[in-house]
Order: C-alpha cells, then sequence, then structure tokens
C-alpha cells in the first residue's frame, strides 16, 4: 500500500485518500433512495405472462378472461407490440433478437409473451393466470453440443443492431446457432516439435450461474407531453435511451432516462431488461406502468454464460510454455446480449497471462433455447480462467515444479507481447502473485494432515482487458460557495464511483472531503457514457473528470489572473483558493466568482470527453497491435482444509491481490477486492444454475445458494498493487473484476493439492470433491 | 380493509389494510419506511427485517394484521447517534448499502440478548442475511465496534 | 386470495377448523407465505391462531415439559426452562432457517409443515416427544413417531389442530447432539442431519437416533449399546441408520451422495454426544 506524501503547506492529497463512502450513513440508516424508493406518478402495476415452453410457435393469444377482470387496465401481447411498432421491437447491444413480448415464436422457458396492466398488483397476477397461450411445439436446444450440430434454430435470422463501436462489425447471418466467433492464431501451434514436450489438457466447464444483486431490477416510465420518462436500474443509461429512442423511433431528446444508485448489479442490470417492456407499454397506452421483478423472475432476465472450454498448454524440455490452445463455447441461451464482446474479450486471454509463442484459440457464442446470459462480473472471463490456471497448475506439477515459481517465471511482464499481440503495460502479474504467495506463507512447510481433514494450498492469476473502445464524458459545475457537481453518467452499484470521482475533482481543485457531490444519472443532465461496467469507468470516466476538473482549474486560473492583473502562469489553485505568487495574495474560489458575477449563487461549468481508440483485431489472426486500453492484473492464494468424509472444502485463508495502477481509494478498492473474492467462493464451492429441461430448477433463494457470513474465510486480506498506468487518471484503472478472476482455480488448485484430484467442473460440491476422491481411489 | 394501529419508530400510524397484505407492503407504502426491502420473498435474505417488539422479523413473510398494535422499529428510525448506525459508518460496513439496513437491525437484535457476542455468535446471528456485495468481513468488525460502545435501543 | 379468520378462543378456532370450506390453520406463516406467493397453496381459508390465548406457554409437568404450538421456534432456543430440561431440542431448534425466520415460525406449525428435512422432528423423535390435538371432536395425542405418516404427510386430521408438544425431560446422565449437514451455502437446509441421545437407564444403554433430510419423512431408530465402546457404538449407529436412508435426490446432491452424508451425520452425532458425556 503506497500513502501519497502530503502536498505542500501540509495539505492531505484527496487521491489516495481512504475518503468515506459517499452516503455512507445514509446506506447504514437505510435513508438512501433507490430507484423503487423514488416518487412516480401513480402507475398501473404489470405482471408478465411467461412462457411455459422451451421453444415454440405462438399460433394463438386469448386474453379475454384477463381482460375482463375487474381492476384490469389493459392487457398487452407481443403481436399488439409487433403490429404496432414492427421490426424494431426487437432489441439487443449487438444483435437485435430481444423482443419485449415474444410475438411469433418463444425461445425459452420464461419469455414474456403478454403483459397486464391493473390497478394492483394482485389483480395483475390472477389476469395472468386467465391468460391462454396456444403453442406449436419446436424442437429445443437445451445445450452447445445440440446447437452446434445445426440441426435446430434458435433465430431463423439475425440482424446487428450497431449501437457499439467495438460491435460495429457484426453482420447479418442466418441458420445458424454460433452468433459470434473469434479465433486466435499465434504462431503455429501444429509446428510446435513434440520431442521432449509435456503436453496437460482438460475440458473444463463453468455452469450458468445467478447474480443476485439484493435490489429487485424496478422499472417505471411514463409519458409525460410528447416524451417518455424512465426510471430505472440500470447501469447503461445512455444504452437504455438509445435503444428505447429506436424502439419507438423517438429522437434522442424524447426519451429521458434516470437512475438512482443500485442495490448491487455485477452485469445484471444492463442493456434490455425490463426497460424496452415497460417503454412500449408506457407509450402504446399512454400511461404510467411500474414493473418490478420478483425474485424468481429476476433469475429469468439474465445469467453468466455456462461455459466449456477444451484446452491444453505444453512445456518444452526446459520448462518453457510453448504452446496453448482452447475452444471456448459459451451458452448465450435465447438471446446474444452482448455475448460476442464475451467471447471476444475473453478468447484472447484464453491462453493465459502467459509468455506464450503459439496459441490456437476459438471462441464461440451460441444460442440455445435457455434465459438469456449477459455480463457477469469478469465479462466471460473467469470462464477461461478456469481452464488456463488449472491448466498451467497441473503443467507445473508434471514438470515437477513448484507451481507458483513455474507461473512467476512464464507470467508476462512489462513490455512483453500478450499471445494476441498487445505490449502488456501497468500490469504486473508478477506483483501480485508475490504479494499472495507471501501472505498465506506459500514457501513455508505446513502440514497436509492424515486423517479425516486435509489441508492444500493452491494459486492463480488473472488477466482481463478493459472493454476498449469506448467513451465517456464528464461536466464538473463549480458553485460560488466552492462546492461542486459533477455530471456524469455513471451508476454507483457499490463499487463506489460516487466517493472516486469526486476525490479527482477534489485533488485537481484542492477541495475538501465531501465538497463535491455527484447526480444521479439523468440522460436529461449527465452526458453519454458507454456503459458502467466492465470496470471501466475508474480509468475512462475518471479521465474524463480529470480532464472537466482541469478545464476547471484554468479557468479560475484565468478569473485570478484577471481580478488580480497577473501572468496567468503566475497562478496556482490551492486549498484555500486561487494563489498568485508575485501579488503574494490568495484568492477563495467563492470571493473569485462572485467578484467576476456579482451574485451569489453562480456557477461555472467545464466539460471534458475521453474516448478511447484500439487497433481492431485481426478477423483471421484475432490479434492487434492494441486490443485494449489497460490490463487487470490479479492474483490469489488460498489455504483450505477438504473434509474428505463430506467432500465439503473449507477456504481457511485466502489473499486476493489486484494491479489498480493507482488506488484513487484504498479502503474502497480492498473492499472491491473481497467482495469479489467471496461471490468467487460461492462460484467455486456451490453457486450454479441448475436446469432441467430448459427450465431453471433452482430459481428462488431458498435453493439457490448465495455466500453466508458462513462461507468468509477465517483470514481474508486485500492486496492492492500500483504499478502506474501511463495514461490513467493519477495512473489508476479499474478494480471491480479483478478479484474474482482467478478464486475458481486456486481453490482448485489446493483440492489438487490437499487430495490429489484434479476436478475440472465447476462448483466444486462436496459431492462432486467426493466423486473425483472416489474415481481415483483416494480417502 | 380495516384499520391497523402501528406504533413505527414511536410514531403511531393508523393504517387501512388488507386481511392478506405483507407487513413488508404496508410498511413501504402506507408508513413510507423505505428502508424495508424485498429482496426474496422467502425469509432467505433479510433486506426485509424489522424489530417488532424487539424481535427481528422478516416482514416479507409476515401478514400485516397480525401486527395490530406492535412496536416496530426499522432503521431509518434508530436514534441520530445510534451505536450500531455509528460503528457501521466507522467501519466502512456498507457496499451497494441495500443489504444493510437488515444488518443493522440483526445487530441490534444480537446485542440486546448479547452484549458482548464472539465471532461464532455473530455468526449464528447474522448467518440468514445476505450481503451480495461481500462485505461480511467489515459488517462483522461493526457489530464487533458497536458492542465495545455498548449498542442499546 | 384466501379468507383469514382470527378465532379467539379455541373453541371457536376448532369449530371454523370444522365447518370451513378448505381450511387451513396459519401458525408463524413463514411456510404459509412462500406457498401462497408460489401458487401452490389451495386452502379457501386462513385459520389464524396467534390471538386464542394460552398457545405460547411453556410449563414444566412432571415428565419434561409441554410446549404451546404458537410458541416462536426461537423461543426453544433461548428458554432457560428448555435448555435444562431437553438441551437435545433446545440445540435442534436453534439451527432452524435463521432467527428472523425462527422469531416468527411456530412450533405446531414446523411439525405440522411435514417437510422431510426439518431439524426439530429429529430431536422429537429422540426424546419420544407427543403431539397434542384438538378438534372440534376432542383431544387425542400422537406420539411424534407415529406424527409423519408419508411425504408431506402428518397424523393431523381434516379439522384439526395442534395445540402443544409435550416433551419428556432428558433422563439425567444421558447425552446428546444434533449435528446438520448441509452441501452447498454453509447456511442452507441440511442434506443430513441426525440428532442422537445416548441414555442409560436400569443398566441398559441406549442410543436413539432422530435422522432428517434422508427419506420422504423423518426417521427414528433406537439401538441398545450396552457395553459397546465408541468404535462399537458408531458401527452400530449406522448399521441401523443405513436400512431407513432413502434419500431424494434434488440440487443439494444425488442418492448415492445423500446416502453417504447421512452415515456420516449419523457418525458425527454418535461422536458429538459421546464427548458431551465424557465432558459432563
Ligand atoms: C428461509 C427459510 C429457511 C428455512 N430453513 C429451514 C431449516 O434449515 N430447517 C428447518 O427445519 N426448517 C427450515 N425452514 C422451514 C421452517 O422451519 C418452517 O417454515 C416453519 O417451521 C413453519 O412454521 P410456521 O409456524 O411458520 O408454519 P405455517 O406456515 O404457519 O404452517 C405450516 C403448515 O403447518 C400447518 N399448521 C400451522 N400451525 C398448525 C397447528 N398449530 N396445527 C396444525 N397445523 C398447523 C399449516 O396449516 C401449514 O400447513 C425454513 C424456512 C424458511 C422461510
Ligand atoms: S425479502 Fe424478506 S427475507 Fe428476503
Ligand atoms: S452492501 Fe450490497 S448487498 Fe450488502
Amino acid at each position: 500500500m503506497t500513502e501519497t506524501a502530503l502536498r505542500e503547506g501540509g495539505e492531505e492529497p484527496a487521491v489516495g485518500a481512504r475518503w468515506q463512502r459517499a452516503a455512507a450513513r445514509g446506506k447504514v440508516r437505510g435513508t438512501t433512495k433507490y430507484v423503487a424508493d423514488l416518487p412516480v406518478p401513480p402507475c398501473a402495476q404489470v405482471a408478465v405472462y411467461r412462457s411455459t415452453r422451451p421453444h415454440a410457435r405462438i399460433l394463438a393469444v386469448d386474453v379475454t378472461q384477463a381482460a375482463a377482470l375487474p381492476g384490469v387496465q389493459a392487457v398487452v401481447t407481443g403481436q399488439d407490440l409487433f403490429a404496432l411498432l414492427g421490426e424494431r421491437l426487437l432489441t439487443g447491444p449487438a444483435f437485435a433478437d430481444q423482443p419485449a413480448l415474444a410475438y411469433d415464436r418463444v425461445r425459452y422457458v420464461g419469455e414474456p409473451v403478454a403483459a397486464v396492466l391493473a390497478r394492483d398488483l394482485a389483480t395483475a397476477r390472477a389476469a395472468v393466470d386467465l391468460i391462454a397461450v396456444e403453442y406449436e411445439d419446436l424442437e429445443p436446444v437445451y445445450d452447445v453440443e445440440t446447437a452446434l450440430k445445426g440441426e435446430f434454430f434458435v433465430h431463423d435470422v439475425l440482424r446487428p443492431s450497431s449501437v457499439f463501436g467495438d460491435l460495429s462489425h457484426l453482420r447479418g447471418k442466418r441458420d445458424t446457432n454460433v452468433c459470434y466467433e473469434y479465433n486466435l492464431r499465434t504462431g503455429d501451434v501444429d509446428a510446435v516439435p513434440t520431442d521432449g514436450v509435456t503436453t496437460v489438457s482438460g475440458e473444463f466447464w463453468s455452469p450458468p450461474v445467478a447474480h443476485v444483486p439484493i435490489e429487485l431490477p424496478c422499472t417505471t416510465a411514463w409519458v409525460e407531453d410528447d416524451r417518455l420518462e424512465i426510471l430505472t436500474t440500470t447501469q447503461t443509461p445512455s444504452y437504455v435511451r438509445q435503444a428505447v429512442a429506436d424502439l419507438l423511433d423517438l429522437p434522442l431528446n424524447k426519451v429521458r432516462v434516470r437512475t438512482s444508485v443500485l442495490g448491487g448489479s455485477f452485469g445484471s442490470k444492463m442493456y434490455d431488461r425490463l426497460e424496452p417492456l415497460a417503454a412500449a407499454l408506457a407509450w402504446s397506452q399512454q400511461t404510467a406502468v411500474r414493473l418490478v421483478a420478483t425474485r424468481e423472475e429476476a433469475f429469468l432476465l439474465t445469467t453468466r454464460h455456462g461455459a466449456g472450454v477444451t484446452s491444453s498448454m505444453s512445456a518444452d524440455a526446459d520448462g518453457n510454455i510453448v504452446a496453448a490452445t482452447a475452444d471456448v463455447a459459451y451458452d448465450t441461451g435465447a438471446f446474444a446480449d452482448v455475448g460476442p464482446r464475451i467471447t471476444a474479450k475473453s478468447g484472447m486471454v484464453a491462453a493465459g497471462p502467459y509468455r506464450v509463442e503459439n496459441a490456437w484459440i476459438r471462441s464461440r457464442c451460441i444460442y440455445t433455447n435457455k434465459p438469456s446470459a449477459g455480463p457477469f462480473r469478469g465479462f466471460g472471463v473467469p470462464q477461461v480462467t478456469w481452464s488456463h490456471e488449472s491448466l498451467v497448475d497441473e503443467l507445473a506439477r508434471e514438470l515437477g515444479e513448484d507451481p507458483a515459481e513455474f507461473r512467476r517465471r512464464h507470467l508476462l511482464r512489462e513490455g512483453d507481447e500478450a499471445p494476441m499481440g498487445t505490449v502488456m503495460h501497468s500490469a504486473d502479474f508478477v506483483g501480485c502473485l508475490d504479494a499472495v504467495t507471501d501472505e498465506i506463507g506459500w514457501t513455508t512447510p505446513y502440514e497436509k494432515g492424515e486423517g479425516r481433514w486435509r489441508r492444500g494450498r493452491g494459486v492463480a492469476v488473472g488477466m482481463k482487458a478493459v472493454l476498449t473502445p469506448t467513451i465517456a464524458n464528464a461536466v464538473i459545475q463549480l458553485n460560488q460557495d466552492g462546492s461542486a457537481t459533477l455530471m456524469i453518467s455513471t451508476v454507483d452499484m457499490g463499487q463506489g464511483s460516487d466517493t472516486i470521482m469526486p476525490q479527482i475533482v477534489a485533488e485537481v481543485l484542492h477541495l475538501d472531503e465531501g465538497s463535491v457531490r455527484v447526480v444521479a444519472a439523468d440522460t436529461d443532465t449527465t452526458p453519454y457514457d458507454t456503459i458502467t461496467a466492465g470496470s471501466r469507468s475508474t480509468y475512462h470516466t475518471g479521465n474524463a473528470v480529470r480532464a472537466a476538473a482541469e478545464k476547471m482549474r484554468d479557468k479560475l486560473v484565468d478569473l485570478a489572473a484577471q481580478r488580480l492583473g497577473v501572468a496567468a502562469s503566475d497562478c496556482k489553485v490551492t486549498s484555500g483558493g486561487v494563489m498568485s505568487t508575485t501579488a503574494q495574495e490568495t484568492v477563495s474560489i467563492s470571493d473569485l466568482m462572485h467578484g467576476h458575477f456579482g451574485a451569489r449563487g453562480t456557477t461555472l461549468t467545464a466539460e471534458a470527453n475521453f474516448t478511447t481508440s484500439w487497433q481492431p483485431y485481426d478477423h483471421e489472426t484475432g490479434r492487434s497491435r492494441q486490443v485494449t486500453e489497460h490490463w487487470f492484473a490479479g492474483a490469489v492464494a488460498v489455504e483450505i482444509l477438504v473434509d474428505t468424509m463430506t467432500g465439503r472444502v473449507k477456504v481457511e485463508q485466502l489473499a486476493v491481490a489486484g494491479d489498480v495502477g493507482r488506488a484513487i481509494n484504498p479502503t474502497l478498492v480492498e473492499q472491491q477486492l473481497t467482495g469479489a473474492a467471496i461471490m468467487g467462493i460461492g462460484h467455486a464451492l456451490f453457486d450454479e444454475l441448475v436446469f432441467d429441461q430448459g427450465q431453471i430448477v433452482n430459481g428462488t433463494l431458498l435453493d439457490y445458494q448465495l455466500p453466508s457470513v458462513r462461507d468468509v474465510p477465517a483470514k481474508l486480506t486485500a492486496h492492492v498493487i500500483e504499478s502506474a498506468h501511463r495514461t490513467g487518471p493519477f495512473g489508476a484503472k479499474g478494480v471491480g473484476e479483478t478479484g474474482i478472476l482467478a478464486i475458481a482455480p486456486a481453490i482448485a488448485n489446493a483440492v489438487r493439492d490437499a487430495v490429489g484430484v484434479r476436478i475440472t467442473r465447476l462448483p466444486l460440491s462436496p459431492e462432486r470433491v467426493l466423486e473425483a476422491m472416489t474415481e481415483a481411489g483416494v480417502s | 380493509m380495516r384499520m391497523l394501529n402501528l406504533t413505527v419508530n414511536g410514531r403511531v400510524h393508523d393504517v387501512p389494510v388488507d386481511d392478506n397484505e405483507l407487513l413488508l407492503d404496508v410498511l413501504r407504502t402506507k408508513v413510507g419506511c423505505t428502508s424495508v426491502r424485498e429482496g426474496c420473498g422467502v425469509g432467505a435474505c433479510g433486506a426485509c427485517t424489522v424489530l417488532v417488539d424487539g424481535r427481528s422479523v422478516s416482514s416479507c413473510l409476515a401478514l400485516a394484521v397480525r401486527h395490530d398494535g406492535a412496536e416496530i422499529v426499522t432503521a431509518d428510525g434508530l436514534p441520530g447517534d445510534d451505536a450500531v448506525v455509528e460503528a457501521f459508518v466507522e467501519c466502512g460496513a456498507m457496499q451497494c448499502g441495500y443489504c444493510i439496513p437488515g444488518f443493522v437491525l440483526m445487530t441490534h437484535e444480537l446485542l440486546a440478548e448479547n452484549p458482548q457476542p464472539d465471532a461464532e455468535q455473530i455468526a449464528a446471528h447474522l448467518e440468514g442475511n445476505i450481503c451480495r456485495c461481500g462485505t461480511y468481513p467489515e459488517i462483522c468488525a461493526a457489530v464487533t465496534s458497536a458492542a465495545a460502545r455498548g449498542a442499546r435501543l | 386470495m384466501p379468507v383469514l379468520h382470527q378465532p379467539r378462543d379455541l373453541d371457536e378456532a376448532c369449530t371454523l377448523l370444522a365447518e370451513l370450506d378448505d381450511p387451513m390453520v396459519y401458525g408463524g406463516g413463514t411456510a404459509i407465505q412462500i406457498l401462497l406467493k408460489q401458487g401452490l397453496l389451495f386452502a379457501e381459508n386462513l385459520v389464524d391462531l396467534s390471538f386464542v390465548p394460552g398457545l405460547t406457554a411453556i410449563e414444566a409437568t412432571a415428565t419434561g415439559i409441554r410446549v404451546g404450538a404458537m410458541t416462536p421456534l426461537r423461543r426453544m432456543e433461548t428458554d432457560a426452562q428448555v435448555a435444562g430440561v431437553v438441551p437435545l431440542a433446545a440445540a435442534t431448534y436453534g439451527h432452524v432457517a435463521n432467527p428472523r425466520v425462527r422469531n416468527t415460525a411456530s412450533v405446531g406449525g414446523n411439525i405440522a409443515h411435514g417437510d422431510y428435512r426439518l431439524d426439530p422432528p429429529t430431536a422429537l423423535l429422540a426424546l419420544d416427544a407427543q403431539v397434542e390435538l384438538r378438534s372440534a371432536h376432542g383431544q387425542r395425542r400422537v406420539p411424534v413417531r407415529d406424527f409423519f405418516v408419508d411425504f408431506q404427510l402428518t397424523a393431523v386430521e381434516h379439522g384439526e389442530l395442534i395445540t402443544a408438544i409435550e416433551i419428556p425431560a432428558q433422563p439425567a446422565g444421558s447425552a446428546s447432539s444434533y449435528v446438520k449437514l448441509s452441501s452447498l451455502g454453509e447456511n442452507d437446509w441440511p442434506s443430513a442431519s441426525a440428532a442422537a441421545l445416548l441414555v442409560t437407564e436400569a443398566g441398559r444403554r441406549t442410543l436413539r437416533l432422530g435422522i432428517g433430510a434422508l427419506a420422504p419423512i423423518p426417521q427414528f431408530v433406537s439401538v441398545d449399546v450396552s457395553g459397546h465402546d465408541l468404535e462399537t457404538t458408531v458401527e452400530a449407529a449406522k448399521a441401523a441408520a443405513d436400512p431407513l436412508i432413502d434419500p431424494i435426490p434434488d440440487v443439494r446432491g444425488s442418492v448415492t451422495y445423500k446416502r453417504r452424508l447421512g452415515l456420516v451425520a449419523v457418525e458425527d452425532a454418535v461422536r458429538r454426544a459421546w464427548k458431551d458425556q465424557d465432558d459432563d
């Protein structure tokens, strides 16, 4: 941990300080208002009829009984909306494949087919039970194996939606379940001599899992004059505005999307969730509607991709990693969502953070008749990390080398070219690995135990690229009293943007803790921002915020120079205001602005944009000299116990490290790392959505397991590594996902260490562990 | 519909309720306590926790009409200098914050019964509250800190 | 939505249960509310017992204690009398769900719920509790060991309600323990559970075992372990439990796994009870 030195005059710097989280007290007392708590006009409550079939043609939807129920205001079917909106009814961040209500065909059990608007929810739900749908079943595609056979198709035609820069290369296609394929070809894996080469391989599986932020999705939409207002739980307000404007064919200024702080999201409240349906209902009925997903419905809205990876890693006689292969299949369910991006961005790191000369990777995104998968903390990378970190561990063991030392030898370092062709900068894998192995005392011997409980240790390293290219904007309004308001469309969902963005402003303008407030995202006032996701905000929006603050600083300096009659170069901003060395005078912000405008309460604004660029990857080789703006690097080390009688794994100690470039607020960074680690423990040990014939079996919190206080390791430490990024704001990068990447393989590697079995399917449930031990004859 | 008499955070409310209404919905929509939230609807997450006559209850499973005359405490009604609140704020025991009011109330119940709980007792009392952000280490530290301050309702 | 009735005394409750169409007793409501939300409850009338006096008392009897049906589960874990007279019951009730559910759920509703995975029945079986039932036709008592009839089916008949559970005191010198094994999160429902009670009476030593989550209904078996040492007791317990284990596969485990886990629960419970006895 580095603490920043005091600035001149003994002033505490804002960047690097452990400022208290914004609205801390309000969050503890529950007075902070989340979306569902904010006032809205009187609304029709909406309940949704959901498909009972995994794949079927809709022959008829009979709503007569439902519509006749007292208290029902309207019943709207997919066919109604299609008649009104045509193909515009289909939205999606990559392909326009997602209808707000299904109109011709249903593609998963739980897909919305009709919506009831009623005076209260109980009535709406009762009416839903009266809707009768006639289906003609189509052959369902439950898994990627069947999907790849190409006998039955989830979609007949695919049309790109052309919203995002990085997906602008998507083309329409038909008669395939593969909506995207990314290939990486580096060197020639087939040309690697086999002499003296050791190869390990495996088939790895990460199941679909659910995000389960505790706050349920909630969208309210209403018409005000000729505009549509939407108040919704989203991490992508700018996207939602565009999607809704496209859906209803409205100009952007006639759609207003607002949100509030979110009660967690982890990728679940992104792109098209409840918003297109709410918008279509409100607009078509010219009324106010409110949709709140129940927990059971939230399980159907989005999931994390189940993913299979068939992979191998080879080392030559000198122990150099000479080849890596990976065939990755992401099950995206009924809709592509942002699966194509996930497929590419995860595919390109599927060989791991190692120097590997020859790599062959194929990464595909595949439709099935299941609820759609989308982004989830880690963005597909945990699934490939599960593969490469298990393989590299096994390779080290085959070669008789220490797994941590073996990694250390091969990890990419500053200036190395990664397998996809991009040169590494500010990704201190070795520093992360050192920190976690030191913490758990990797090199000191320990008792493995001989009785019922066996002890083991494991490490793993994770690597992820930030979404590139993207766009961020910031507007700062400085108030005459010296306080400031920051307008950005970044959404605070617990990651702490409402705390650290003010720290960046305060650092530049020398303001105090608490003097900068972030306005909740509102597309009427806060400027465009690609998304709040993929750990991109600290770097991207942070850079926009910093640039805006610097422009503000220049304005203040100009005002002071004018007022004092000195050169601008003579003035600088300090904690007391703007100081001139020649004039030997400091003017406070408040005096400066009062003097300039001649009134109190005035404002000064400055704005900035930060847009990143990239070199699109080559479509044959998947390579690019600059595929990403920056990297996330993380490492995990664990010590675990395995109960050999029950198969239960208990994580005793976990150390997690992430290279964040520079910690704007070390406390929040540490919390992101430990919080992600705890979520990762769930993914490693029990988190799993179970399907039976396309239907979720455990879609309630009575059955779906989340880590509780009982699942937290007795010792859990976060290690902040700071290898400053040359273009990060004060060197900073994001951290939201870093902690989760390598948790599962670290634990599996420790299980391997403790009881000698290599498990390649997640989760490491007690049953699976015991089964593997029985198979291997370990007792 | 019948009138229900509830004392919420020391203030008396007479609210009309249906027989089948849940305490959660009545508190949110008729009393205005939005610190009480639905996370699971089945008693498994604790976001809807309230104290009824001092005891923690999942308001998502509680019929409102059974609580006629009850004294209800919600996190937003805790006194300004509440020791548990102070401890949570100082320990940074919140990320998104959505689950935290539930933990605060569980902590009050625990400390009322057991002013100096050990780690196991803390875990046993909080194990049914889910913080998806994974703020458990800070929350446990906050409980210990609140105990040291001598929390009282 | 079913209609809610709130009788003010037992007779009124019994009359309502006798006369209403499709009535259902409303105890703590923690199970009923979930069934309602899932659309799985088809009762037309709910008879809420919360205003019936006398159903929340915990009283000492000549042979043990009597617990009113509406006593919240949490009191079973915190009440000094319960902990003193039937420590196995106190420990087991403390394992149910979480404190909030335990504050609301009732002792009567818990067993009437009839779920095969419930924690408390294991202890009640080992302790040989009696269930007191009442209807418009009068009162009767059913031993807990006869109470669980089939999958989600109990001895409670139409028109009946549970008024109390009587639990005989744990004999002096007995030792006990409850073990709950979950296979997913640590705070989950059990995938296997066992309550073990070691009793020495008239020179004979008996191990009484209640096991849960391992068959369509909770199971009971008693084993004579006179003269056994710990290891042979463990073996005898496992041999006795094994034929009773008939697991239902689900997301928490296959039949094979639950069977294995069941034997571990039995073994752990016996070992801990043994240790409990040594510690005394
Ligand atoms: C999140 C969660 C986790 C849980 N985890 C566990 C666990 O780990 N272990 C465990 O053992 N249990 C667990 N449970 C189940 C819990 O124990 C039951 O929900 C509870 O005991 C039911 O009691 P109740 O009084 O609320 O019953 P109610 O919901 O009121 O009723 C349940 C049934 O009993 C009937 N009934 C109620 N009272 C009477 C009476 N006096 N006479 C006759 N019939 C009656 C009702 O008609 C109904 O059929 C969990 C529950 C939840 C919500
Ligand atoms: S909403 Fe009540 S416990 Fe989760
Ligand atoms: S702080 Fe987000 S769920 Fe607990």
